[in-house]
């Protein structure tokens, strides 16, 4: 890190290699596009690395590259739904599911608000704590906790509903 | 406590495709190309660091150790620390708000209200009425700087940014964005000045700069099949005007800084379109802008070097870009009295934006 820092291309390349799946996973699990989360990645690193030289190193840098990749995510799709023809996709484009009830379910995490989905893909997607998914995305960790519970809650709404019908 | 629902979700959340190699190798490349090391630290020595909405730019006002490591310097009010080269800086032309010039891909802007940037890696750039604001394509984000840094914006653009056009009122900005794989790569946007409400206005449509029409309340582009096309804000309507195909592909447009007659430049001519149509110039030209309340054409002459023109929004600017092999130069001020502000030696100069 503190070669990068410095501005070695050798040591930038290593950490690029070593957080870029990371950061594409958390982008796609976010958007839930392949083609958005190369390009919410690719931006992330970009920011990233212009202001490696004001990171404060004493932090882990994953967390931080996290939160840039989030935001811009977050950006992009608030931009999107701005837009009067472009509506997001129904369905998030996670691996294909088999069974009747996973299909029930990602169709039910599709229809969580994206708030709501950013943070039940990235603490069961990604598997980030709800401490590091609020250093990611700037929230309160209780607020965190708050919309696990809360998607939750309506995820089990949602297949008892589905089971009823 | 994990739930039979928890372990559900980790099962087919988990299951996320893997990122494609060829994404992470242009990830990588553009990434390593905004590395941005940090200044070395220096006892006693105050180093002023200014962040710009969490883009690209950081600068270290003091160290001049950047300015050899290629950085992005910005000052605010005082003169920018002279580069050891022999490019002559940047300044301001006489009776401009501000000017801002692309060499080699890298933006240089001045203004009359002290700010002053250099380096910051740039796909185009416009400045604002009275050259307040700094717009400008930053990776595939569109950004606006202003002096005090505090207030800037960056918006995602989901491409590179190809042109920039700040509407007269100073409230929206139109923005041409180019989706690298798309078959019709190109959408024009408008966007609030204040990096909210973005709208696309038009797809498929052919990089040209977009003009706004005197009011602002109406934004020009060129559409598909070459068309050029006016879409009127108040109404969210679009008028396509239809020109002889023989007049070739519409280059440029611009709308004059009063009233709404458009300027079209095709291949061929340069036609005012307004309550009736008038041929005003007939050959290729290098640009075409309103001056002084009449339409310029600066004609291109065969053989020669072409020359890059800007004109001022409010019509009484003009910078003109030339290039003799070993040098560019920018020329610019009212018309008839130009003046040399920028020389840089063996550079591409790719842009200039006078206001």
């Amino acid at each position: 890190m503190r070669r990068a820092r410095r501005g070695d291309r050798d040591a930038a390349a290593a950490l690029f290699r070593r957080y870029w799946r990371d950061a594409w996973r958390a982008a796609f699990a976010i958007t839930g596009r392949q083609s958005l989360a190369d390009d919410v990645a690719a931006d992330g690193f970009e920011r990233a690395f212009a202001a490696l030289g004001r990171y404060d190193e004493r932090r882990p840098f994953g967390p931080w590259l996290h939160r840039i990749v989030a935001n811009r995510a977050l950006d992009l799709l608030r931009a999107e739904r701005r837009l009067s023809d472009e509506e997001l996709p129904e369905t998030p484009d996670f691996a294909p599911a088999h069974e009747p009830g996973d299909r029930s379910l990602l169709a039910a995490v599709a229809e969580l608000s994206v708030e709501r989905r950013v943070v039940v893909v990235l603490r069961y997607g990604v598997g980030m704590t709800p401490k590091q998914i609020a250093e990611a995305l700037d929230l309160p960790v209780g607020t965190v906790n708050s919309r696990l519970a809360r998607s939750l809650e309506q995820l089990r709404d949602s297949l008892e509903v589905e089971h009823v019908e | 406590m994990s739930s039979e629902l928890e372990r559900r979700l980790e099962g087919l959340l988990a299951g996320a495709p893997e990122p494609d190699p060829g994404a992470g190798e242009k990830a990588q490349h553009r990434a390593l190309r905004a590395l941005q090391p940090a200044a070395p630290a220096r006892r006693g020595f105050r180093t002023v660091v200014v962040a710009f909405a969490a883009v690209v730019a950081l600068l270290a006002v003091a160290a001049g150790s950047l300015a050899a490591a290629g950085g992005i310097h910005v000052s605010f009010g005082a003169k920018a620390r002279k580069q050891p080269s022999t490019r002559i800086p940047l300044s301001l032309p006489q009776g401009a708000d501000g000017i801002a010039v692309v060499v080699d891909g890298r933006l240089s802007v001045v203004t009359r209200s002290g700010f002053r940037l250099q380096g910051l890696p740039v796909s185009a750039v416009t400045l604002s009425p009275h050259a307040l604001y700094v717009a400008a394509g930053v990776g595939s984000s569109l950004v606006a700087l202003r002096p005090d840094a505090h207030q800037a914006w960056s918006h995602p653009a989901g491409g590179r940014v190809d042109a920039i056009a700040w509407a007269p009122d100073g409230l929206r900005i139109a923005y041409l964005v180019h989706h690298e794989h798309d078959r019709f790569p190109w959408t024009v946007h408008v966007i609030w000045g204040n990096g909210t409400h973005d709208q696309v206005v038009g797809r498929s449509v052919n990089p040209v700069r977009p003009t706004w029409r005197a009011d602002s309340l109406a934004v020009a582009y060129v559409g598909t099949d070459y068309r050029p096309t006016v879409y009127d804000l108040a109404q969210a309507a679009h008028h396509v005007i239809r020109m002889h195909k023989l007049f070739g592909g519409v280059a440029r447009l611009a709308f004059a800084p009063t009233g709404d007659v458009l300027a079209v430049n095709t291949g061929r001519r340069t036609v005012l379109v307004g309550k009736s149509r008038k041929t005003v110039w007939r050959g290729s030209t290098d640009g075409i802008g309103w001056l002084d309340g009449r339409l310029a054409v600066a004609a291109a002459t065969p053989g020669l070097p072409r020359h890059i023109y800007a004109f001022s929004t409010h019509g009484k600017i003009l910078a003109l870009v030339t290039a003799d092999g070993r040098t560019a130069r920018v020329l610019a001020g009212p018309a008839g009295r130009l003046r040399a502000v920028f020389a840089v030696p063996d550079e591409p100069v790719s842009a200039v934006e006078v206001g």
